[in-house]
């Protein structure tokens, strides 16, 4: 750990060089901001090389015609943008994202709040069911996608099999096979690993909420219905839009189930932007256009965080 | 909460959903121990005539399993050490430090956080490979602390914010160095944050596919969720093999979970609230 040794020997340096004064009164000198950097440098220098070069070098890419990791590239202006407006699977990619993104908060979201308006009543039990119910969110997506694409098997699969041993053979389904169904079937898997934290989230959200408001809404002859839509939801509307962009975002990034399970087949209709991004970087090794797509994702993430950082900041006033 | 007298019957209407939620677990595992003739026969109600424990040894040597969780457990090792390295103090100079520039840099450190990961995985893998990095542990280690860093040094900067100044100007009058103060006040007792990064980070790490699959090509080097993938592709039509070593890829992580629940729980929970 030299590192850490270098960090210690200046930052004594600094202090044996500081006036004894009460700190917050010295303005900002020169020792304060040398220690600052020192201490700030390990982070800066790991994330400035891995995150904040490589972000700059994807805008300026996506105005070049660089087609592989090894060969030079020239500027060709805003061609890479004509071709993504152009090109019918980038379309098809964002609106499936989009699509995706809808599922995850639906359904991730929607079993999270629901198991947890459930599970928060409960007193001797409660952690026995959050538990049991989190365990699906340990495991890797990436294992996720081997689990589901081994339950939507057709022929040996945990879904088919088990529906025709009850007697419901006829509605075995190619689940990842049909196109019309192999979006929600793959984002069924991602979402069966995801309500788990949401759950975890909204639990403690309503842990939170003042049980004095509870025995008010009971004075007023409220019942249990009333209680959940005047005392619960209002008190759960901060947890619910935190848990919604943390959805929508996880969303997005959906990567690892769909390039396990179908790799964005059959015929892309279950291609999203991230896949395509990866199949355009890494096997058509078209890099002008996969870096347009990285910034339309980029976009597409910033504008969520802004909406919901701005809707948070309302909420709080 | 109202209505606590209703614990058993929310707790019996909860059983159903339970079993479903837990059937591909319960699935995997039953199957995991039939041969490949029962698997044949598509019950998934039927039990094994015999266990097969057979699978699980045939999978961790065909699967090279033991490499596999050697390689997870470096990587995670190293991604949670050097998270604390790298977040703990940048966080404290962000909280506790007047310096000029302070909130201009604190945002570009935390920008990072609103991108996603495949926005910048071209260059990304371009430096890496630039540096050596690539087929490496320790690339994969520095690419997953970059990525993590904006979110840690928000969660130790909102942590350390609340301790109050008085600590720190006590101690400087003492005549104790910025680092110091870190190591032997702020950090002890910060062990909430602490817990939570190291959780958080840890789970992503253990769990992470998009980079290993990126930057970890050869088998030697892979990390368990990579290396599942790639045996359940190799071995696709021997069905005992792929339940038994997706049960071992999945395993240790549970039992430690189960182990710990409660602080593991509330690490995450704080952190994903804090960050």
């Amino acid at each position: 750990m030299a590192g850490v040794q270098a960090l210690d020997d200046t930052a004594s340096g600094a202090a044996a060089t500081a006036p004894p004064r009460k700190w917050e009164l010295i303005p900002a000198g020169h020792g304060n901001t040398g220690t600052a950097f020192w201490l700030m440098a390990p982070a800066i220098a790991v994330y400035g090389i891995f995150t904040l070069f490589p972000i700059a070098v994807t805008f300026w890419l996506s105005f070049t015609d660089s087609a592989g990791f090894n060969t030079p590239a020239s500027f060709v202006g805003v061609e890479n943008y004509r071709k993504a407006v152009q090109d019918p699977i980038v379309w098809q990619a964002l609106w499936q994202t989009i699509i995706w993104l809808i599922y995850h908060v639906v359904l991730a979201g929607g079993l999270g709040l629901g198991l947890a308006l459930a599970i928060a009543r409960l007193k001797r039990s409660q952690v026995f069911f959050r538990t049991a119910f989190f365990l699906p969110h340990l495991v890797s997506l990436a294992v996720v996608g081997v689990i589901w694409a081994n339950i939507y098997d057709p022929f040996f699969g945990l879904l088919n099999t088990g529906l025709t041993e009850i007697g419901l053979g006829n509605w075995t389904q190619g689940w990842l096979s049909d196109p019309a169904l192999v979006l929600f079937s793959v984002n069924v898997a991602s979402s069966w690993q995801g309500f788990g934290l949401y759950m975890l989230l909204f639990i403690a959200g309503l842990q939170d909420i003042d049980p004095a408001l509870y025995d008010a809404a009971e004075v007023d002859g409220a019942n249990s219905w009333q209680k959940l839509i005047h005392v619960t939801l209002p008190g759960l509307r901060e947890v619910m839009t935190f848990v919604m962009s943390l959805a929508m975002i996880n969303g997005l990034k959906g990567f690892a189930t769909v390039f396990v399970m179908t790799n964005g087949g059959p015929f892309y209709q279950s291609e999203l932007i991230t896949t395509y991004i990866y199949r355009l970087a890494f096997q058509a090794q078209d890099h002008g256009l996969a870096a347009v797509l990285c910034i339309l994702l980029s976009l597409f993430a910033i504008t969520i965080t802004i909406v919901f950082n701005r809707w948070r900041a309302r909420m709080a006033r | 909460m109202s209505m606590r007298n209703r614990e058993w019957p929310v707790a019996l209407a909860l059983v159903p959903v339970l079993v479903l939620v837990l059937a591909p677990f319960a699935w995997l595992l039953v199957s995991s121990l039939k041969s490949e003739a029962e698997i044949g026969r598509a019950d998934p109600f039927e039990w094994p005539a015999e266990l097969m424990w057979q699978n699980y040894l045939d999978a961790w040597q065909i699967g090279g399993f033991g490499e596999l969780v050697g390689n997870s457990f470096f990587n995670v090792a190293g991604v949670v050490i050097l998270m604390l390295v790298t977040c703990a103090p940048a966080g404290y100079a962000l909280s506790k430090i007047r310096f000029p520039g302070r909130e201009w840099m604190f945002y570009a450190l935390i920008f990072g956080m609103t991108i996603p990961i495949q926005a910048i995985v071209i260059p990304l893998y371009q430096v890496l490979s630039g540096l050596g990095l690539v087929n490496s542990l320790a690339g994969i280690v520095l690419a997953q602390v970059s990525n993590g860093i904006p979110f840690g040094i928000f969660l130790m900067r909102s942590f350390f914010t609340n301790v109050p100044d008085e600590l720190v100007e006590a101690a400087r009058i003492d005549g104790a160095s910025h680092f110091q103060i870190l190591t032997k006040i702020f950090l002890p007792i910060s062990t909430p944050a602490v817990m939570a990064l190291v959780i958080i980070s840890a789970l992503s790490t253990w769990n992470d596919f998009f980079l290993p699959l990126i930057v970890l090509i050869s088998p030697d080097v892979q990390t368990i969720p990579l290396g599942l993938v790639r045996f359940a592709g190799t071995y696709a039509s021997e069905y005992r093999l792929v339940f038994s070593g997706t049960v071992i890829s999945f395993l240790p992580i549970i039992l430690l979970y189960i182990l710990t629940q409660r602080r593991f729980t509330e690490g995450l929970t704080q952190g994903a609230i804090k960050g």
